[in-house]
């Protein structure tokens, strides 16, 4: 037995047991998180080898007679199982201590049981090696994330979520099953190989495969979901659901990619456009959102957009016969993968040590929280820079990447020229306000005064949930500071995607880490030198303490504060066309003005003309056709009957 | 190389000489004698001498802000060439890097004013996170001309020798949109009129000064130094595209990039004396001009280069 399945089959196991042992409520949780931790750990050390000695392996497990389920790990797998799994083995280690009420024994047990398969069906999702077996790990993964977002059934809008999840993941999948059979089609064979489709068949297939992956992914306008069913589940189901589950969608794009060998740049436009619109309007509708999970949820839709402008970027490159443009799209866009992973979970475990110590997800009811959670305001810090792309952080190097392949194309024909400056342009934009997002974040949920009760007496406990955050934090510092080895890795994956020309140079790549190193080094000096300077200038000096300056105000109110709405205020107004802004605010009347309120709420344009363009006409052609389903069993005879004679005719 | 550490420390040591020629424009059109020249060294000395009080607010981000800016405006200076000559560090791509170290700076300014808890630094902070964005795009914009003219993707093999000479040649009418543009840039990314004006204190309609209400002492003479490090490295751009001589000698060449810079502060401080401040819902159209110059200068340049 191969040490990959041995460590699913540990997960799964840690999983099982917990609801066996659901009675002795503190051994489960030791049982649950030290078999999916030590399954995630060798998952991990068994993806890394694969990756570094560059060894596919190929299995399968054949007792079905006809469908046998087959695996196989190469580069592009191991890397998105390098991800999966560092990232589940955080989220077990932070769950120790955030399901700690033992009043809820029996859920937790369950929650430990869906995480578990979760884990498996995402990791046998990247290596599945045929159709069918691809099929049923993704519909397994689909289901257990579907319970995990439902776990907390009592609230009536997470039943919501669960169901437009569960109808988004299923439709998807029908997207996924037609793309797979137009290949069954022509090929026969429910292998992975459709290099003899014809070009626009093979196109067509991949349109289809593009919206069913990118609903799991997340890509506008398919990710209506996505903001419902993330701040559902408990908080380090989010950070695995939002770090590493819809990247799966990521993967099967590529995956599919592959498959078709596709080399058009229909395909790679395609790719890029969604991106570019994906990364701004995930990024705009972010900063509209007053619940700091779903804002986070929301960022989760614009880093896809950043992976696929990446992707679409090295599919252009890929095409045009640009190989350094491949090379740099695809390495960025997966490197994105990978840092995406990291500092996304970090911030939802950074959010679920809020929710579990003020009880509130409502950004503008918190504030102060720096002073008393100094670990958790620190590492959510970090977080946020290396989110918004900043140096020296991780996400500030795949952007490079990503920007540098981008550039290669602006010397290239007028219609990739034209996809390169929307890709360039896209990225400046989404960093740009990605930034005005997560300062709105730090300044209004951790700086300032305390806006509510709740957020004045917090504390932070639990060494299990602070230590996994400790861990990436310093996962984003070290890969936005030495680059290298992360970018070899990156390589090596896209080394197994079988472009049309022979290894990927691994020199170009040093340098460039070694450019970002030696730059980021300096600016710490620089910066180490200044505070140094700061240190000795002080020396001796008067250091007071007072309030802020009111500006004449003598009774301040932590309520003047400046909140995150009217923060975000002006930038919406700007992309009011794309993100209708609708205010609830009665005019203050009268020399003694009685109680107002301000309400705000960004609506989602997807989700607004969903419901007027596909769920009202859906809905409406069902009642239109209610007379067939009339509760008369003779007639359903009838139509049975009638079924069957008009099968044996005409087919 | 030991040039270019030489050059480096220059811009540190003159930009607020720099900064203190606006002063002078402003009170010559103003009909007053003006404050001195070295105006700027003594605000900093006066400002390193003193203690400092510090908000019960705020955090260690707030002493933080001040060192990172600082910190990331004079990194971003070892990358741009002065006067012709080489820069002490340079590689492909660090355009990218120095924005968004640049980016870096902004996100701690404004992290530290929303540290103090008043309303007006939030809302100064919400207008340094918003303008910015546009700026950014537009550099990129002009980036993406620097890079079709050149290939490249490095401060250096745009500003240094006679490279901008050769820009001229090959996109000159283009060229001068984006002189338009940066300059543009120029007032918005260090809070000028007619964007922000930084000789009122507390009007609802400050940006840049209102962020930094609360700092003193040593820590507000490192945010004032940052921001005279942050006109002269946007004056350098400028002073090289309109001054694209070389003339030989190193020392001439310091006198006519300097002179270069002279030119673009006088010219700020001449608006400066001449407009008024937009209104702020109107700025962002005067921002997206600068994108829109750039992005004309790119189209036309698609044409020449054919």
């Amino acid at each position: 037995m191969n040490l990959f399945l041995l460590s699913v089959l540990i997960i799964v196991s840690g999983g099982t047991l917990a609801v066996f042992l659901s009675r002795q409520f503190v051994m489960m949780r030791w049982v649950a998180v030290l078999s999916i931790g030590s399954g995630c750990c060798m998952g991990m050390l068994d993806a890394l080898s694969r990756l570094i000695s560059d060894a596919p392996l190929a299995f399968s497990i054949g007792h079905l007679s006809t469908l046998g389920l087959e695996f196989r790990i190469d580069g592009l797998s191991a890397f998105f199982l390098l991800a999966i799994f560092g990232i589940c083995l955080m989220a077990a280690v932070y769950s120790f201590n955030y399901l700690s009420h033992v009043e809820n024994r029996l859920s937790t047990a369950v929650s430990y049981l869906f995480f578990s398969l979760l884990t498996a069906s995402m990791a046998l999702v990247v290596t599945a090696a045929n159709m069918l077996t691809f099929l049923l790990a993704w519909e397994l993964m689909s289901l257990a994330s579907f319970f995990l977002v439902v776990l907390d059934y009592q609230d009536p809008q997470n039943r919501k979520a669960g169901y437009l999840y569960f109808v988004f993941s299923h439709v998807g999948a029908m997207f996924i099953i037609v793309a797979f059979g137009l290949i069954y089609r022509d090929t026969g064979s429910f292998a992975f190989d459709a290099t003899a489709l014809a070009p626009p068949i093979k196109l067509l297939a991949f349109v289809f495969a593009f919206i069913g992956f990118g609903s799991k992914a997340g890509v506008f306008p398919f990710h209506v979901w996505l903001p419902h069913a993330h701040p559902a589940a408990p908080s380090h189901i989010s950070a695995v659901m939002s770090g590493v589950m819809i990247k799966t969608g990521i993967y099967g794009i590529l995956r599919m990619y592959v498959i078709l060998d596709l080399h058009t740049p229909a395909t790679g436009s395609l790719v890029v456009i969604a991106g570019v619109v994906s990364g701004i309007l995930g990024v705009v509708y972010a900063l509209g959102q007053h619940d700091l999970k779903r804002l986070l949820a929301y960022h989760s839709v614009e880093n896809i957009g950043i992976i696929l402008i990446g992707i679409g970027i090295g599919m252009i490159g890929v095409a045009t016969q640009n190989p350094i443009m491949a090379v740099l799209g695809f390495a960025g866009g997966l490197l994105h993968v990978l840092n995406h992973a990291i500092f996304k979970s970090l911030l939802f475990m950074g959010a679920g040590m809020i929710l579990h110590k003020t009880g509130t997800r409502t950004i503008d009811a918190l504030g102060g929280l720096l002073k008393r959670m100094k670990i958790t305001g620190v590492t959510f810090l970090i977080g946020s820079l290396a989110i918004a792309g900043l140096p020296p952080f991780n996400g500030f190097v795949s952007e490079f990447l990503i920007y540098l392949g981008s550039f290669r194309g602006i010397a290239g024909n007028p219609e990739v020229f034209a996809l390169s400056l929307l890709a360039i342009v896209g990225l400046a934009l989404i960093g740009g306000l990605a930034l005005a997002c997560f300062t709105k974040v730090v300044g209004v949920v951790f700086q300032g005064e305390p806006r509510s009760p709740a957020a004045e007496q917090v504390d932070e406990k639990g060494p299990a949930m602070l230590l996994p955050m400790l861990i990436l934090a310093a996962g984003c510092a070290l890969i936005g500071i030495y680059p290298g080895a992360f970018m070899f890795l990156a390589t090596k994956a896209v080394a197994s995607l079988g472009l049309p020309y022979g290894r990927i140079p691994t020199l170009p790549f040093a340098h460039l880490s070694a450019n970002i190193t030696l730059a980021a080094t300096l600016f710490l000096a620089a910066v180490l030198f200044i505070l140094a300077l700061r240190k000795i200038l002080y020396q001796g000096k008067p250091m007071g303490r007072g309030g802020t300056w009111g500006c004449g105000f003598t009774q301040p109110t932590a309520r003047m504060q400046y909140t995150g709405s009217s923060y975000a205020g002006s930038i919406l107004e700007f992309f009011k066309p794309v993100a209708p802004l609708q205010e609830d605010h009665p005019p203050v009347e009268g020399l003694f003005p009685s109680t107002t309120h301000y309400h705000s709420q960004i609506h989602d344009i997807v989700a607004l003309h969903l419901d007027r363009f596909v769920v009202a006409p859906v809905v409406w052609l069902f009642d239109k056709l209610r007379w067939i389903q009339h509760g008369d069993i003779h007639l359903y005879i009838g139509y049975i009957l009638l079924a069957i004679v008009v099968l044996l005719f005409f087919v | 190389m030991i040039e270019s550490v030489l050059l480096w420390v220059f811009a540190l040591l003159s930009a607020p000489l720099f900064a203190g020629v606006i002063f002078k424009v402003k009170a010559f059109f103003g009909g007053r004698r003006g404050s001195p020249l070295l105006i700027n060294y003594y605000t900093l000395f006066k400002l390193i001498k003193k203690g400092s009080v510090y908000s019960t607010s705020t955090t260690f981000i707030f002493k933080l802000g001040p060192v990172v800016s600082l910190g990331a405006v004079a990194t971003a200076l070892l990358f741009m060439p002065l006067a012709g000559h080489a820069p002490v560090l340079s590689f492909n791509g660090d355009v990218i890097f120095i924005l968004y170290l640049l980016g870096l700076a902004r996100f701690f300014t404004i992290a530290a004013a929303m540290d103090t808890a008043s309303p007006f630094e939030g809302m100064g902070a919400a207008r340094e996170a918003y303008f910015p964005i546009i700026c950014e795009a537009s550099i990129f914009m002009i980036l993406i001309l620097f890079y079709r003219l050149t290939g490249d993707l490095a401060l250096a093999r745009y500003f240094s020798g006679g490279q901008p000479f050769g820009l001229w040649q090959t996109a000159g009418p283009p060229l001068l949109f984006v002189v338009m543009a940066l300059f543009i840039i120029l007032l918005t990314e260090n809070a000028r009129v007619p964007v922000d004006d930084p000789a009122t204190h507390l009007e609802l309609t400050m940006i840049h000064e209102v962020m930094v209400l609360d700092h003193s002492g040593p820590d507000f003479a490192f945010i004032e130094l940052g921001s005279f490090l942050k006109l002269f490295f946007y004056a350098a751009m400028i002073a090289r595209l309109i001054l694209p001589f070389e003339l030989g000698n190193s020392f001439l060449n310091l006198g006519l990039f300097s002179a270069g810079v002279l030119i673009v502060v006088v010219a700020v401080g001449i608006i400066e004396s001449v407009m008024a401040r937009y209104r702020m819902d109107r700025v962002p159209k005067f921002v997206l001009t600068a994108f829109a110059l750039a992005f004309f200068a790119t189209a036309i340049t698609l044409e020449f280069l054919k």
